[in-house]
């Protein structure tokens, strides 16, 4: 029940598609990177970091580069991934740094935060309005991709957590009616 | 004991009433062989992933390529979960056959599915009882619900059932302690159903195998929500945390893992069982276990498998075929539909604490009180919760960065949702048999299974629908959303029938205690037995069946009945 409410929740923050997956429903279907022909390198990895970085920002609690989101969105998609979306994904991150020298005249990891959240809020609608009218044969956009991997890996990450949350693995008590205030750290 | 391979009984199956039937016999003063065609599962210790946290599974919850292709039908539901992937059956080594699609869910290890169970626990009523015998689906139930009720109230008090008392007729009440409490959101919904049907229908606290209160050596929920993974405080009930150490403690018990149990054996003179053939899963090598008695729970389709691959010259399509009823009326609850929506207010509060249960709606359908025409016979049940929506809620006017993060931590609305549990009728069509053209890993022939849901559970559907979502609507939830996946017999995890109870040895295959008629010292207690579904989760019932049939089977030796 507790993986059914996870996909539940990250289909509803980005759209209602779970991309890959199949990979929570029906487990991974490509395990060898090699075959797929693609694999990450560290640069790739740093990349991915700062893609992550912009999505969800260190501010008073840790930033996604902290919790290693760039290394968690390549084992997913190595180990989860349909081949499929594992080139969408590929092809995605090229299509990151061009669309960032077509918005900023500079590849992604040269841009200034400002601008890289400039273009990844752009990116991020185009994402939801492909997604609305894409046919089911037709790839899903690599944006939503890496904003769902983001979500997921730094929110079940230690400092994601611990640090926005109050997360007990033992509560020991239900309270059905636990006042609550904006601001008060939410028990998960 | 007179050797080391005989014993006073034999009880094949270690799962929830496998466990029963060991706790039972051995306190009881026999002395019991449990055969598990399972490796060893040990309390506590083998609960390798239940103290982890989320960062620590490389894949938070996805399951891997090689496990995508040795459990290709636990991938068709939601249990493809890379925490409990060990539990479940290697599926290329113990295939099935589907004549019709048929989603059988298993766990070949010691304690069975009892560790990996919903834990729902409600008691059958009399409409359930007298349901075959009212609309003429099936054969009559051999006994009633007073028959029953001593047997769960013993056995509620021992498994620890948290719960309310309720006084409703269709859910009689049980022995229960404190409930896990609804929310403030569900119980203003609750409040809102019982106002709007006026004390007809109600939502009521689930009643649950958590115990709320510490019992025997076990300690009381910690509401972790991780039951599946096996629980280190003992806060459910399984065979590990509650049948097996009472059994142990007899000094009455011995415990075979890696045991197939093949065949039972039959003294066509005495027309009785005189033991059982194991095959040894790690040594190919077969042994023979002699018993007085032989409780077969070895779960509902595999008990079933075990009674056809007794066969003898005198039974040939099985032992307890001779009604011809053997491996039909294969049952299950139909679910995979519901109805969701959201709750406006409550901003308020929050929930602490994850709970292992959530609500239960009652049936309402062609009961006392129903006021509606129905073009279905039976009914159906709910199950739900209400939570605050997380971090993974669309947050439309936000896309990225600090905004987006903070946003994401606060909590997001109010949101209900609940599934339909429908009974599924005992037809005769729907049948498990042996694929004899088809050898497991062990060389042995696989079942095939032929069974659908007809007219009656396809009209239930709509009406599950519907109703729900009138009652949601009525307690003012909004934006209802509805689905309905559809259901292959065996998603359920409620497989039930094959050898069913009845009063007549033409058409049944087990007296009212459980007895084989064509063998009356083989006892089938499992789901196996059942003549008819309701739309209860049927656990409970099972371990009823098993207490109840253990005390006849021991009072029936000691007047040397047996």
């Amino acid at each position: 029940m507790e993986r059914r409410e996870l996909l539940k929740m990250v289909a509803l923050a980005t759209g209602g598609v779970v991309i890959g997956g199949e990979f929570f429903l029906a487990g991974c279907k490509s395990k060898d990177a090699e075959v797929a022909g693609t694999v990450f390198s560290a640069d790739n990895i740093a990349f991915l970091d700062e893609v992550a970085e912009t999505i969800i920002p260190k501010t008073t609690t840790a930033g996604a580069k902290e919790a290693e989101v760039g290394k968690f969105m390549t084992v997913m998609v190595n180990d989860c991934y349909e081949e499929a979306d594992q080139k969408t994904f590929h092809e995605g991150m090229k299509k990151l740094d061009e669309a960032c020298n077509k918005m900023h005249g500079h590849s992604f990891m040269k841009a200034e935060p400002a601008h890289r959240k400039e273009l990844l809020t752009s990116l991020d609608k185009e994402a939801k309005e492909y997604m609305k009218t894409k046919k089911k044969e037709d790839p899903n956009h690599y944006f939503l991709m890496m904003k769902q991997l983001t979500l997921m890996g730094y929110f079940t990450s230690k400092p994601g957590l611990e640090q926005n949350f109050n997360y007990q693995q033992v509560p020991g008590k239900y309270d059905g009616a636990v006042p609550y205030k904006k601001g008060d750290k939410l028990f998960v | 004991m007179a050797d080391n391979n005989t014993f006073d009984a034999i009880v094949v199956g270690s799962g929830i009433s496998g466990g029963w039937a060991a706790k039972e016999l051995c306190e009881k003063g026999l002395k019991v062989l449990m055969l598990e065609r399972g490796g060893p599962y040990e309390h506590i210790k083998d609960y390798k992933t239940a103290n982890k946290d989320p960062w620590e599974f490389t894949h938070r919850g996805a399951t891997t390529a090689q496990q995508k292709k040795d459990y290709p039908v636990i991938h068709r539901g939601w249990a493809a979960y890379d925490r409990i992937m060990d539990a479940w059956v290697n599926e290329i080594e113990s295939p099935y056959t589907e004549i019709k699609p048929f989603t059988w869910w298993r766990v070949y290890r010691m304690g069975g599915r009892s560790t990996l169970w919903g834990r729902q626990s409600y008691r059958w009523s009399d409409t359930d009882f007298e349901a075959n015998a009212k609309d003429g689906h099936g054969v009559d139930w051999p006994i009633r619900y007073n028959d029953l009720a001593p047997w769960y109230d013993h056995v509620e008090k021992f498994a620890g059932i948290s719960g309310s008392l309720e006084g409703l007729p269709q859910l009689p009440d049980g022995k229960f302690m404190p409930p896990i409490p609804l929310n403030m959101v569900e119980k203003d919904v609750a409040e809102k159903i019982k106002n709007f049907y006026k004390g007809q229908r109600h939502m009521i606290h689930s009643r649950t195998a958590n115990i709320t209160e510490p019992l025997n050596e076990r300690t009381n929920c910690q509401f972790r929500n991780r039951c599946w993974e096996g629980c280190p405080f003992g806060g459910y009930f399984s065979t590990q945390s509650s049948t097996l150490p009472a059994a142990m403690k007899t000094n009455n018990l011995t415990v075979r893992p890696l045991s197939i149990v093949t065949k039972i054996l039959y003294d066509k003179d005495k027309k009785k069982a005189t033991g059982v053939e194991v095959l040894d899963a790690s040594d190919n090598k077969t042994y023979e276990f002699k018993s007085k008695i032989v409780f077969v729970c070895a779960s509902t389709l595999n008990s079933t498998w075990l009674l056809f691959n007794s066969a003898t010259d005198v039974f040939p399509e099985g032992l307890g075929s001779s009604s011809g009823e053997l491996g039909h009326n294969v049952m299950d609850h139909h679910y995979n539909l519901g109805v969701s929506g959201e709750i406006e207010g409550f901003t308020d509060i929050e929930e602490q604490g994850r709970r292992p249960c959530g609500f239960y709606i009652p049936r309402f359908a062609n009961f006392i009180g129903d006021t509606k025409k129905r073009d279905f016979v039976r009914g159906f049940g709910y199950q739900g919760s209400a939570s605050r929506t997380g971090w993974g809620r669309e947050i439309a006017e936000l896309n990225v960065g600090s905004e987006f993060k903070d946003a994401l931590c606060e909590p997001g609305k109010w949101r209900m949702g609940a599934t339909g549990f429908g009974e599924i009728l005992p037809y005769h069509e729907n049948k498990i048999y042996l694929d004899k053209n088809r050898k497991d890993k062990w060389g042995l022939p696989v079942l095939a299974m032929d069974a659908e849901i007809k007219d009656n559970e396809m009209k239930m559907r709509v009406a599950i629908k519907e109703e729900l979502k009138e009652m949601l609507d009525a307690a003012g939830v909004k934006n209802l959303s509805t689905y309905d996946s559809g259901h292959a017999i065996g998603h359920g995890i409620h497989e039930m029938g094959t050898a069913r109870m009845g009063k007549d040895p033409k058409t049944s295959v087990l007296n009212k205690h459980n007895q084989v008629w064509d063998a009356m010292n083989v006892f089938v207690t499992d789901g196996a037995c059942m003549a008819s579904a309701s739309c209860v989760n049927p656990s409970l019932t099972y371990m009823a069946y098993t207490a109840r049939a253990a005390d006849h089977a021991v009072n029936e030796l000691k007047k040397q009945n047996l």
